[in-house]
């Protein structure tokens, strides 16, 4: 673990990525000491000063009601990770038992499980999420359900694909003469096999959670105001463009910019671990 | 005779993904159905507009069937669907099937251009990347490629619009063509019509249309593409027979072709593939910004207005489109690699 | 091959110096919503823009003041219950059919018989006769004043050609041509539809047979397109490439195209800014708690949000319930205004307790400016004390809400004009108790006093009487407080400067109607 953490941070991008995530996640955790206005992650109007160019004390400028962007994304950012966090556990876990299920018990249970998980992973997933949220109330719970819906089913092909390899090693052939439960095999053999790529995977899907939902949000179906949320800052700065182009590039620039950092790391540890492609 | 078992094989495996391309299509039918009927909200009332009176809501609601068990709805829904009848639009007011007809070449022509780029692009930076593998060059195209993949493409659709249809206005900002070109469209591709009318000009002006959003569409794919012919070049470039090809002394651009391209475009395919699907589904975003009358515009539009038979119908149409994607990029995957021709089919 | 290279490229390039050549004949204008074709189905804006140039009404605004003059009938008399009118004998349709008085017959029937869009306005209609070719009555089943105003909502359809284009449907009139005008027009316009995409554009052509002709001044070619976003029609307007900009873009994009010396176009005095509340929840079912709301919202700031330059904005300061210059409205000056003290008071009497609550806030998905409006209020409540939480809705899903009182939000936010540019149908279906849960009236009002008013306004005999009732009216729904009023709306336009639009910059030559301003035949190009 040690020798990894060294060759991860030995190489310059994986160490760009970690700086970058650390930048994320500290301003995320530490938004309320780091904000210029902690009270404009809120319901704060002020239209002596709204829709001002960047300038100090608010250096990416004021949004539509006067608020200071700046701190409003380091906000969003928190309910960005928050989401992109409880999504992975909700979603890896039951991907994870799917594909464990149906790439070791194999026939009628594998054609069932492997199927319906074609049927999600067949209508694109931005589609899937909006459909969803189409149905439910657009609030943060809500859109953590939508995109967990359409993430589980990479996860299930994953760990498939995996399992059918491991099931015909000698360990597992080993455990089964010896009359291991297929419970105890699936779970305590296998599962610690598919480890690397999963983690693998989750660093890297950790920024693409955090891009879908700025997608869906994008499309007015994720977090309502007046909390901050970065797909819905561009998508309400999109209207005021060119001239206004802080509302959008800012915003959008952060999504760049965490996403940015999760790939590179997810990219070196996928050097160091192995994994998935 | 070899060409014979290999068209029988290739037959073989066409029916079987075929088939189990048609289940999980139906699979896709009754998951849309279902959810397109548990929206809140009486599509009936909200197609009728606000003034309508309860009568009439209650008659447009027995012509839909709405007042039926789910399970009997999802039965005239099957039935009007071997018809090639989707239902009617609440919302255009039209059949379901004519406004397909009507957006989705637009956004195939789209998300094909994208798919373009997204090769034509992707490939050869990756093969370079591979090739001077360490060098800056593949730095910087790694970097690049990783920003691609890094930012949605809504993003990326605003910042190429401000940059290229703003303050330096190079491209039109909106629509597929000028409006002084009148095209008669016969198969919805303007990049089509136009040929086939031979006005060239007209083809242009389409063509100049199509840059910004089939761009921003395939950012990521390019990325993506990079990334993965890059990693298997590398892979395949380790490979005992490249050098043994280096030490016959091949030139450098036959050994990156035939020998080290061949092997690693294959694992590129499948991803293509589901690419495909990200497409579909992004072209979402890049249409609503560049005004695209595509069908993805009508998918949001439909959604919010509660719209029953055009959700489902333009989730089942993009779903179908996916899986013949899918079905095509299996099919050349197999006449490409032996082993998973002959074998029983891929993972 | 070289020859097909070079005709491509120019075609790349073309269009930037399409601009200069293209200039003349083709006016470019855009709406947000999908324009709807038929004009039974018509009720928002676009598709008003389509219906008052493809069809024509027995009627029309008088121009610069308040009344009706002859349009396509040459005149009308009656009073009460009876009013017959006869028609030019001039008028074809595009098709070349006649007009004749079953074509007016045909045309209610045919809006009554759908019963959408906006066939709700002649619901006091009992019948309608053809007593000879170009003579035609309507009977009504009680007077109502209002009814000739409302007569600008009637189109008249061709019925020869609508009949010969049934679509399929159950009874003897199928779908009454439903599928056929939902494409095509069918109407005596001074525009004739050319194509129709409700997702990207509706052409019109001028149609030169117009039975009053048209201006050579006014556009050959009438391009409207629909879902283009405010920094699309911003970027195509400032290079010449479009020429009259939706309403509903940003303020902040209107004022950076007046920058650019583009022109701003108004219409105005036909509608208001409302937060409408919820008078059957709690805690709004308390009349101090509405009226605490009131009291403590930020009139002047909302105004500061809605100016676009120093003299134009998109609305004026509301006064009271009635917009200024209608019957019954208070004057201009007399500002609604914000009083911390008052509400404080207000909420002191409520019997609900506001640490106990949270007022919902709703916004309508598609006009942002609400947003902002919310944002705005839930600041101003905070001050008082008064929790809130804010929800977007789509409109399609709002109007579906409103249907039953215990969905519908505390507080809903709603621009509402009169269709007709009466007054009555402005109030009536707001506040009127038999006309509660449409997406005009989230209130549920239901209040006696109100009634009363509103039924001796549109019954009233004279113009006095009708302001004597709407005056009424005024003071009792302030005291009732069932809505805030934010602003009186002002629709502003930005256009290119060569287009001249005296209906929208003319005083005298405003038709008081939403929509009407933009006759096409009346629009000048230079």
């Amino acid at each position: 673990m040690k020798r990894a953490a060294a060759i991860v941070l030995s190489n310059p991008m994986s160490l760009a990525g970690v700086i970058l995530i650390a930048l994320v996640v500290s301003s995320a955790v530490f938004a309320d000491l780091v904000a210029p206005f902690p009270s404009h992650r809120g319901a704060v109007v002020d239209f002596a000063n709204f829709n001002q160019p960047p300038s100090w004390p608010n250096i990416m400028g004021t949004d539509l009601v006067g608020r200071d962007l700046f701190s409003r994304i380091l906000y969003a950012y928190r309910i960005s990770l928050i989401l992109g966090i409880v999504v992975l556990l909700l979603a890896v876990p039951a991907g994870v038992v799917v594909g464990l299920a149906a790439g070791y018990i194999g026939g009628r249970t594998r054609f069932i499980l492997m199927r319906t998980t074609d049927v999600f992973l067949s209508i694109p997933p931005l589609v899937l999420a909006m459909s969803i949220m189409g149905v439910l109330e657009p609030t943060l719970a809500n859109g953590m359900m939508a995109v967990t819906a359409m993430w589980w089913p990479w996860y299930s092909r994953l760990v498939f694909n995996i399992t059918l390899a491991e099931k015909e090693e000698g360990y597992v052939l080993a455990a089964e003469l010896i009359g291991a439960s297929r419970i105890h095999v699936m779970f305590r053999e296998i599962l610690p096999n598919c480890f690397p790529a999963i983690i693998t995977k989750m660093t890297l899907d950790l920024g693409f959670v955090i891009l879908i939902a700025s997608s869906l949000s994008f499309l007015g179906l994720g977090v309502q105001p007046p909390t901050p949320d970065l797909g819905s800052m561009v998508a309400q700065g999109a209207s005021y463009l060119p001239d206004s182009w802080w509302l959008t590039v800012f915003p959008g620039l952060a999504i760049l910019v965490a996403v940015f950092g999760f790939n590179l790391l997810g990219d070196a540890l996928r050097d160091v671990l192995g994994g998935d492609q | 005779m070899r060409l014979e078992r290999n068209m029988r094989s290739v037959c073989k495996l066409l029916a079987q993904r075929l088939a189990i391309s048609l289940l999980v299509l139906a699979g896709v039918s009754v998951l849309v159905f279902a959810i397109a009927r548990i929206i809140p909200g009486d599509p009936a009332r909200i197609a009728l507009g606000p003034n309508a009176t309860a009568e009439q809501v209650q008659k447009l609601r027995e012509q839909l069937h709405l007042d039926r068990p789910i399970w009997t709805q999802y039965g005239y829904f099957v039935r009007d669907l071997a018809e090639g009848d989707l239902g009617i639009s609440l919302y255009t007011n039209r059949p379901v099937t004519t406004d397909i007809a009507q957006f989705l070449p637009a956004t195939l022509e789209l998300i094909l251009v994208a798919g373009i780029f997204m090769i034509g692009f992707g490939l050869p930076l990756g093969i370079v990347s591979a090739r001077y593998r360490g060098r800056a060059v593949d730095h910087i195209i790694r970097i690049v490629s990783l920003l691609g993949v890094s930012a949605p493409s809504f993003v990326w659709a605003v910042i190429l619009m401000l940059l290229f249809a703003f303050f330096l206005p190079l491209f039109p900002i909106a629509g597929r063509i000028s409006t002084d070109f009148e095209i008669d469209r016969a198969t919805g591709f303007l990049l089509i019509d136009t040929l086939l009318v031979a006005n060239y000009a007209a083809f242009g002006n389409a063509l100049w249309h199509i840059v910004l959003p089939a761009f921003a569409l395939a950012l990521s794919g390019i990325g993506q593409a990079a990334r993965l012919t890059r990693a298997n070049m590398i892979e395949t470039y380790g490979r005992p027979y490249i050098e043994m090809a280096r030490s016959y002394g091949f030139p450098e651009w036959k050994i990156a072709s035939r020998y080290a391209f061949r092997p690693s475009i294959i694992p590129s395919l499948t991803i293509l593939g589901l690419d495909f699907a990200a497409m579909l589904g992004n072209a979402f975003l890049v249409e609503a910004i560049f005004a695209w009358p595509g069908l993805s515009r009508y998918g949001v539009t439909v959604i919010l207005r509660k719209d029953l038979n055009a959700i489902v119908g333009t989730v089942l149409i993009i779903s179908a489109a996916f899986l013949i994607a899918n079905l095509i990029v299996d099919l050349l995957i197999a006449f490409l690699n032996p082993r998973i021709r002959y074998g029983q089919g891929s993972k | 091959m070289t020859r097909i290279l070079k005709a491509t490229m120019t075609g790349m390039a073309f269009a930037a110096l399409a601009v200069a050549a293209e200039a003349g004949g083709t006016l470019r204008l855009d709406e947000v919503a999908v324009g709807e074709l038929d004009p039974a189905l018509a009720t928002d804006y676009a598709d008003s823009m389509l219906m008052f140039n493809v069809y024509d009404t027995l009627v029309l605004p008088r121009q610069g003041g308040p009344g009706h003059v002859p349009h396509l009938a040459e005149s009308w008399e009656g009073s009460g219950t009876s009013f017959t009118f006869s028609l030019r004998s001039d008028v074809s349709f595009q098709s070349g059919n006649p007009l004749t008085a079953d074509d007016v017959v045909f045309s209610y029937e045919r809006m009554v018989g759908l019963g959408r869009g906006l066939s709700y306005l002649f619901g006091l209609v009992e019948s309608v006769e053809a007593v000879d070719g170009d003579t035609v009555r309507f009977n009504l089943s009680q007077p109502y004043a209002p009814f000739v105003a409302s007569l600008v909502r009637l189109p008249i359809v061709d019925k020869k050609l609508v009949m010969e284009n049934l679509g399929e449907g159950e009874g003897d009139m199928k779908d009454w041509g439903k599928a056929f005008l939902s494409a095509n027009g069918a109407g005596t316009g001074a525009y004739a539809v050319k194509s129709h995409n409700p997702q990207e554009e509706t052409v019109m052509v001028r149609n030169d047979n117009y039975f009053l002709g048209i201006s050579e001044k006014a556009p050959d070619t009438v391009r409207l397109r629909y879902g283009l976003e405010a920094a699309t029609v911003r970027t195509l307007l400032a290079q010449g490439e479009h020429d009259i900009s939706s309403q509903w873009i940003p303020p902040e994009v209107k004022k950076a195209l007046a920058d650019d010396g583009m022109q701003l176009l108004t219409e105005s005095g036909t509608g208001a800014f409302y937060f409408k509340l919820n008078t059957t929840r709690p805690p709004l079912d308390d009349v101090n708690c509405r009226k605490a709301l009131a009291k403590s919202f930020d009139y002047a700031s909302v105004l500061k949000l809605i100016a676009i330059t120093d003299n134009v904005s998109g609305g004026s300061a509301s006064t009271g319930a009635i917009p200024v210059g209608m019957f019954g409205a208070n004057p201009a000056g007399q500002n609604l205004a914000r009083d911390i003290e008052a509400a404080r008071s207000h909420l002191a009497q409520c019997k609900y307790d506001p640490a106990e609550f949270t007022v919902e806030i709703s916004w309508i998905a598609e006009v942002p400016l609400e947003e902002r409006l919310a944002l705005l209020m839930q600041a101003n409540l905070a001050e008082v004390g008064i929790k809130s939480s804010i929800k977007k809705v789509p409109w399609a899903l709002f109007t579906e809400m409103v249907s039953k009182p215990e969905n519908t939000p505390n507080v809903s936010q709603i621009f509402v004009t009169a269709v007709t540019g009466d007054p009555d149908t402005l109030l009536y279906g707001m506040y009127h108790s038999s006309a509660a849960g449409t997406w005009q009236s989230p209130e549920y009002l239901s209040d006696t006093e109100v009634d009363a008013h509103l039924e001796a306004g549109r019954t009233g005999a004279s113009e006095a009487d009708r302001q004597e009732a709407y005056a009424a009216l005024n003071t009792r729904l302030m005291e009732v407080t069932a809505s805030i009023y934010g602003f009186d709306r002002q629709s502003v336009f930005a256009a290119n400067p060569r287009i001249k639009v005296p209906a929208l910059s003319d005083p005298a030559k405003a038709f008081g109607l939403d929509g009407m301003g933009f006759s096409f035949r009346l629009i000048e190009m230079e």
